[in-house]
């Protein structure tokens, strides 16, 4: 008896001696990661955590200044000259005098063309971002000044000037000190001959380069950023070192832009939401974004957290859009696609699964982009009355259990087969929502959640009828030639809906060429009515994004383009 | 089946917790049956979106003319009283026959191995030959046919083609093909099947790797329907019973009767159905019950985690699931989670005094 | 002995050769594959990162050096209806509709040559009629009944299009209408054997396996083993804790139970124990973390992960006190859910051995009940313990799938719930392969520790 008392107690002292809270560093900022971005390597990572991450180690030509969402130069001391050709188009940069690697040598135009060389190289596993730089032909570097150079790209596009500028450049010195790359060109990596380059030595510089992003690399991702990995407990924490004299704080009035204030920034990974949210109660997180709207609520009506916390909801970039495959012959008919417009109710879908945290939209251009979007169109309400007429105009008859319509000789019913991603509660919310709106009417919809490969299997075989997605947006590009034009509605294409007209078509193509803005508006307010007429591509809403930062920060950058803050920026109230 | 009813009598006279917890699974079935008729102010899957997250029992929102929310709503509005009662149908909906699939298999198989044994069971080389194709045709036109045939969506008649094919054509084989066989002397002779080696072998694989791990490890491979996942647990949840029958049937193989009526020369399937069944029903309802309860604890944590289970199905673990979206949403997680802990007591409670009747009956 | 023992572990290498085989073979035979979800799934945004073909070839390219796209198995037992040479097809959804009418029209051959003109037609396509075709193309890729496909090919037949692509459709609307009717109904059934060799994705993998080499987890390019190797440290040490804990608290409560006055323990315990065993472990946990570590009720224990990173390195102490903060409400959710169990068996063994008859003569001669019980009774216990314990750590592996993944501890559990959302194969065959791999051993270690313990089982061995 006496033992199991002594053991009680003992065991019951042990746990109330852990009742204090864990003291903190005041300059450390603590941000969440929702999973352990497993890969850091600046090529091949595949996580938002990881460019988030790496976006502090290492720079791209141009960057995002989140103060004012616009495109800046980062590396680059401006933006580059761009000059055309038939069918060639040239980008002239170049880096900053100041820029320099962590051992103090310049970055210079031989470390981009070494970059480009390892994102087009065999043997790296560089498959996602080859894609994004297959335009790049060649680059150039100036004989006389090894920080200018040309990239040398294969017709023109809006969105290369972005492009060129997107992507890591990387340290030649380290990453590759044998300099094997060196002597094998661009072109030639572009061609299928394999004889340039398969060598072992490129293998093993491919293989060593594979390896660069795990936890081991930590003395190899060295990058132009202000930060360095310091430490990396993995599915724990990442810790991120200021560097000590950091070539960004001398760059003038870009200084304001290219920042490494806080001394220490810390990432803990913590997967769940629920213990997420109990840790920023705790006082044990900086920085929490993607907070659900019900928590978010809540912290709103919390005061004694609101001391210490500020709480921003900066318009977002990101679109959550229905599609409809146009090419259904039940769903062919615009008015049967307009009469679905009207039972999806954006204003309901805003109000529940956003909490109103969205802003409702006639088409995929931003309401926030003023000057671009059709503020004269209303968007589609829910309306069931209208969503009939529609039905009735189409000719489809309404029966017991449904509506039908006579296709060459077949009796065609309307049922609908409505996907969206296994795991995502805003679309099963939708989902569940559109399927009861539906059922008004009297238009059955089955609900199929998928997992992910699936889901994007059955898009790509345009085995649907209607699915629900989201896509990320930004203020600078609007090329939505993949999306709508008819060039990209083949199987695996990325118009999926099979939305498309010849004036569609031609305006897209319009769109792209136009360099005056006025026209452009013209243009894309045009587009807008197009889409909006043909409800193949009903856009709902753009979300609000909503996060807590602690009050002892200022210059937080809060935006709605991704990542959202600048932590970078981030400066102790005086 | 008389043995057990009289289990379940003496259980009943004897213990009050056993009445109690007899009692409450009673209800839950009927709830489950009437449900059509229950007069619940709401359908399960019905949205209220201007009543969202409310709690129970929230008097302000009490209106005379309007239907209330009694035990609160969920994030979309969905009211818990009417999920709780159809979560309960479909908990039973899904897990009744999962269990009793799995007991048949698990009662056949055990039975089987116990009766047989290493040695018992023999049959002419010649067949024994042929099983290893028969198996392979069984596994042809009982699985990859019909998986092949779902992408068709071809009429229902294919797929009972298939399943003809899948009994026929190894049956061709083992009997007529094996019965040509027997000409070759050599494969005329008899050999013994290890069925029981066999069957240990298979209970040892299957649960040398906890169940939860399996299951999701499995599940998350499979496309997520109910289908799908009621296969996997069958596949999964026979061992129990599987093994209780096996020991039962070592032991009845013992007795004076059984013995007797083996030397008579009662023919096995008699011997199997008359003596031997009414024997092996105690402890495979003991299984069963024990079985049921981790199965429903095992549905619910599947729903939670959200993995292999549909968003639409209605259960008590979709609606503990929400309170990961709203950590104040204490009656999302308390109510729901009493009524399953509740569940799986009066489970346990039914198999416990289910076995102690049995064992008191057998000493 | 030697022999018995070199049984069971033939026995146990095989039981793990076939765990290891299936979860393989299953991850592989299962829709979807890994890689494309990242590749494939590229939102297009609002500009465009490559087009279709750049990233099918992408694609291709992740398959070949990840070796995905080589035959599964030594050899492919299919229908006789599909061509031979199907996994060569990419992308993955043209192989499945060619898999389609191939199935459907019973002839591989024609259904090939349909399929090629089909692409050629397409590529063909002058850019102002896309808009026209797409519904016929729509029907052609997506029928269910051949009715539909010949309805849409007679449709093609009558439409006029541009010369440049009407030769094409010509050849592809022959070829169609040859497949309607050289088509045999149910050629499905037949079954067809291929011979792939060694040059399969299972034999590399088991070579590698058998080498030592895990492979390499497709999510994050680092080898399986090291993956493993940190996530085990993790559970390792929650499940040792919790386990020694639980132990020990079990077996005191079964003590106090078999007492003669343990009559009244029995009566608060025995129901408490039984409703606790009855509440499933993800309840259990997220009532413990709303109760306990949330500022709505009590705010006792900090709720993420195993602590963080300071400056400065902390002594040994330190460090325990800050592992133990992080892993206490871990422990006592996993110490409540096993506690009811295992407190009944060590009652029961305890029993047990309270029966036999040198209890009965250790008491008769008048030795104090504590004294019989802890010097005799729990020495004899302890035999069957050991197996019980022995079964009993790998079974917590389950608890502590959910408990990690409540409470966000980057253990096994986790890991697999990770991977199994992923995809990751070879981490998910890996966790199941250490799983089962450490359950036998520990009954082996069980097997001998019985064997040395208890000469009556040498006996019987013989």
């Amino acid at each position: 008896m006496r033992k199991i008392l002594a053991f009680s107690l003992s065991f019951l002292i042990l746990l109330l001696s852990f009742c204090s809270q864990p003291e903190r560093q005041p300059d450390e900022v603590r941000v969440r990661l929702v999973i352990d971005p497993a890969n850091l390597n600046p090529v091949s990572y595949n996580s938002l955590e990881a460019l988030q991450i790496i976006n502090l180690l290492y720079n791209s030509l141009l960057t995002v200044d989140l103060d004012d969402n616009t495109l800046k130069p980062g590396l680059a001391s401006s933006f580059p000259e761009v000059e055309r050709n038939d069918s060639l188009s040239f980008f002239r940069y170049s880096i900053r005098p100041e820029a320099e690697w962590a051992d103090g040598s310049p970055v210079t135009g031989h470390d981009v063309a070494f970059t480009l060389k390892l994102l087009k190289a065999p043997h790296v596993r560089n498959e996602q971002i080859k894609p994004q730089v297959e335009f790049i032909r060649d680059v150039i570097v100036s004989k006389d000044n090894p920080k200018h150079f040309t990239l040398v790209c294969t017709g023109f596009s809006p969105e290369m000037e972005l492009l060129t500028g997107d992507f890591f450049i990387l340290p030649e010195y380290l990453l590759d000190p044998e300099r094997v790359l060196v002597s094998v060109t661009i072109p030639s990596l572009i061609k299928t001959d394999s004889t340039q380059y398969n060598t072992t030595r490129i293998k093993t510089l491919a293989e060593r380069f594979n390896r660069l992003g795990s936890t081991e690399s930590k003395d190899l991702l060295l990058g132009s950023g202000g930060y360095t990995l310091s430490d990396w407990a993995s599915g724990q924490y990442i810790t991120l070192q200021r560097k000590e004299n950091w070539w960004g704080g001398t760059t003038g009035s870009a200084t304001s832009y290219l920042t490494a204030k806080p001394e220490r920034i810390s990432f803990q990974i913590i997967p769940d939401n629920t213990t997420a949210l109990l840790a920023l109660q705790n006082r044990q997180l900086d920085v929490l974004d993607n907070i659900p709207v019900a928590e978010f609520e809540q912290l709103r009506q919390n005061a004694s957290f609101q001391e210490e916390y500020n709480l921003h909801a900066p318009q977002g970039f990101d679109l959550v859009y229905a599609g409809i495959n146009s090419r259904s012959p039940k769903l062919s008919d615009k008015r049967t696609r307009q009469a679905i417009a009207h039972l999806m109710d954006a204003a309901s879908l805003i109000k529940v699964t956003q909490q109103s945290y969205a802003s409702p939209t006639v088409g995929p251009v931003p309401p926030s982009v003023k000057s671009f979007y059709h503020s004269g169109i209303n968007p589609y309400t829910f309306n069931p009355e209208e969503a009939i007429r529609l039905l009735k105009s189409a000719g489809w008859i309404q029966d017991k259990d449904g509506w039908y319509r006579n296709e060459g000789g077949q009796r065609l019913k309307l049922d609908i087969n409505l996907l969206y991603r296994a795991g995502n509660t805003v679309y099963e919310q939708t989902a569940l929502i559109f399927q009861q709106n539906a059922a008004k009417v009297g238009i059955p919809v089955t609900l199929q959640a998928l997992e992910g490969n699936v889901y994007s299997q059955k898009l790509d075989q345009h085995d649907f009828d209607m699915f629900l997605r989201g896509i990320s947006g930004n203020p600078f590009v609007f090329n939505y030639k993949p999306l709508f034009h008819t060039s990209y509605a083949g199987l695996g294409g990325f118009n999926t809906t099979g939305f498309g007209t010849p004036e569609s078509d031609a305006l897209l193509d319009e769109i792209n060429t136009s360099q005056d803005p006025e026209e452009k508006a013209r243009l894309l307010k045009r587009l807008q009515e197009i889409l909006h007429e043909e409800a193949t591509f009903l856009s709902l809403y753009f979300r609000k994004e909503k996060m807590a930062i602690h009050n002892r920060f200022t210059n937080t950058k809060v935006s709605g383009v991704r990542p959202y803050y600048d932590l970078s920026a981030f400066m102790l109230k005086p | 089946m008389k043995h057990l009813i009289i289990l379940i009598k003496s259980a009943w006279q004897s213990a009050p917790a056993f009445r109690l917890a007899l009692s409450f699974l009673l209800f839950l079935g009927l709830v489950a049956i009437i449900l059509p008729w229950l007069p619940l102010p709401f359908q399960p899957n019905e949205l209220d979106l201007d009543a969202v997250y409310t709690r129970p029992f929230d008097w302000t929102r009490f209106q005379e003319d309007k239907s209330f929310h009694w035990l609160g709503t969920d994030g979309l509005g969905r009211d818990l009283l009417s999920n709780l009662a159809y979560g309960t149908r479909s908990a039973f909906a899904i897990s009744l026959p999962v269990m009793l699939l799995a007991s048949l298999l698990g009662l056949l198989l055990g039975a089987a191995s116990g009766f047989y044994g290493d040695r018992r069971a023999s049959i002419s080389r010649g067949r024994k030959l042929m099983l290893v194709p028969a198996l392979f045709f069984f596994l042809f036109y009982a699985l990859y046919v019909p998986l092949q045939l779902t992408s068709l969506q071809v009429a229902s008649t294919d797929y009972w083609l298939a399943a003809l094919l899948a009994l026929a054509v190894p049956a061709l084989l083992v009997v007529g093909i094996g019965a040509l066989l027997k000409r070759i002397p050599y494969l005329k002779a008899k050999s013994s099947l290890p069925l029981d080696g066999l069957v240990l072998r298979l209970i040892e694989i299957e649960t040398s790797i906890p169940r939860l791990v399996l299951i999701l490890a499995l599940a998350a491979l499979f496309p997520p329907t109910l289908m799908a996942l009621s296969i996997l647990l069958v596949l999964t949840f026979w061992t129990g019973p599987a093994r209780l029958a096996r020991a039962e049937m070592l032991r009845i193989r013992t007795l004076p009767f059984f013995e007797a009526a083996t030397s008579l020369g009662v023919p096995e399937s008699r011997l199997m159905v008359k003596h031997a069944l009414p024997h092996l029903l105690p402890p495979v309802a003991v299984a069963f019950s024990f079985g049921l309860a981790g199965l429903l604890m095992l549905e619910s944590t599947l729903s939670f985690l959200n993995i292999g289970v549909s968003s639409e199905l209605v259960s008590w673990g979709r609606i503990i699931a929400g309170i990961r979206a709203n950590t104040s949403a204490w009656w999302l997680v308390v109510i729901p989670g009493a009524t399953l802990s509740a569940t799986v007591l009066a489970l346990q409670t039914c198999s416990y005094y289910l076995l102690r009747a049995s064992q008191h009956r057998v000493s | 002995m030697a022999t018995s023992l070199l049984k069971r572990l033939l026995l146990a290498t095989l039981v793990l050769w076939s765990i290891a085989t299936a979860v393989f073979l299953i991850s592989k035979v299962m829709p979807g594959t890994y890689g494309s979800e990242q590749l494939n799934q590229a939102d297009p945004g609002y500009y465009s990162r490559g087009d279709a073909t750049v990233l099918d070839r992408a694609y291709r390219e992740f398959l070949r050096s990840t070796n995905q796209d080589l035959p599964l198995f030594y050899f492919s037992v299919a229908s006789g209806a599909t061509p031979d040479t199907l996994h060569r097809v990419f992308p993955m959804r043209d192989r499945l509709f060619l898999e389609r009418l191939a199935l459907r029209y019973g002839d591989p051959r024609q259904a090939t040559l349909f399929f090629r003109n089909l692409k050629g037609f397409e590529t063909a396509i002058a850019e102002q009629q896309r808009t026209i075709l797409q519904p016929y193309l729509y029907a052609i890729y997506q029928h269910t009944q051949p009715v539909q496909l010949q309805h849409a090919l007679q449709a093609l037949d009558t439409l006029p299009l541009a010369p440049t692509s009407d030769t094409q459709k010509q050849r592809m609307l022959a070829d169609g209408y040859t497949l309607l009717n050289t088509s045999i109904k149910h050629r499905y059934l037949q079954p067809a054997f291929q011979w792939h060799g060694l040059s399969n994705q299972y034999h590399l993998w088991f070579s590698g396996m058998a080498k030592g080499n895990w492979g390499i987890s497709l999510r994050d390019g680092r080898p399986v083993a090291q993956v493993l190797y940190e996530a085990i440290g993790n559970t390792w040490w929650l499940l040792l804790a919790s386990m020694v804990f639980a132990s020990l608290l079990a077996m005191e409560l079964a003590l106090l139970m078999i007492r003669r006055a343990g009559r009244k323990w029995r009566q608060i315990t025995l129901p408490f124990l039984f409703l606790l065993d009855s509440i499933p472990v993800f309840v259990l946990a997220i009532l413990l973390l709303v109760l306990l570590a949330s500022p709505a009720f009590l705010q006792l224990f900090p709720v993420y992960g195993m602590g963080y990173h300071t400056a400065s390195e902390p002594n040994l102490f330190a460090r325990m006190s800050q592992w133990l903060q992080y892993m206490a409400l871990p422990m006592i959710s996993l110490v409540l859910v096993n506690l009811p169990y295992l407190t009944n068996q060590f009652y029961h063994a305890l029993k047990a051995v309270s029966e036999q008859d040198y209890i009965r003569t250790a008491r008769a001669k008048g030795l104090s009940e504590s004294a019989v019980i802890r010097r005799h009774m729990l020495r004899n216990a302890l035999l069957p313990v050991i197996t019980l314990l022995s079964d009993f750590l790998p079974a917590l592996v389950a608890g502590a799938v959910i408990i990690e993944t409540i409470f966000a501890i980057p253990g096994v559990g986790r890991l697999l719930i990770d991977s199994v959302l992923a995809r990751d194969y070879p981490v998910i065959v890996g966790i199941v392969v250490v799983i089962a791999l450490f359950k036998l051993l520990s009954h082996l270690l069980a097997d001998l520790l019985y064997h040395v313990a208890d000469p009556r089982l040498r006996q019987a061995a013989r």
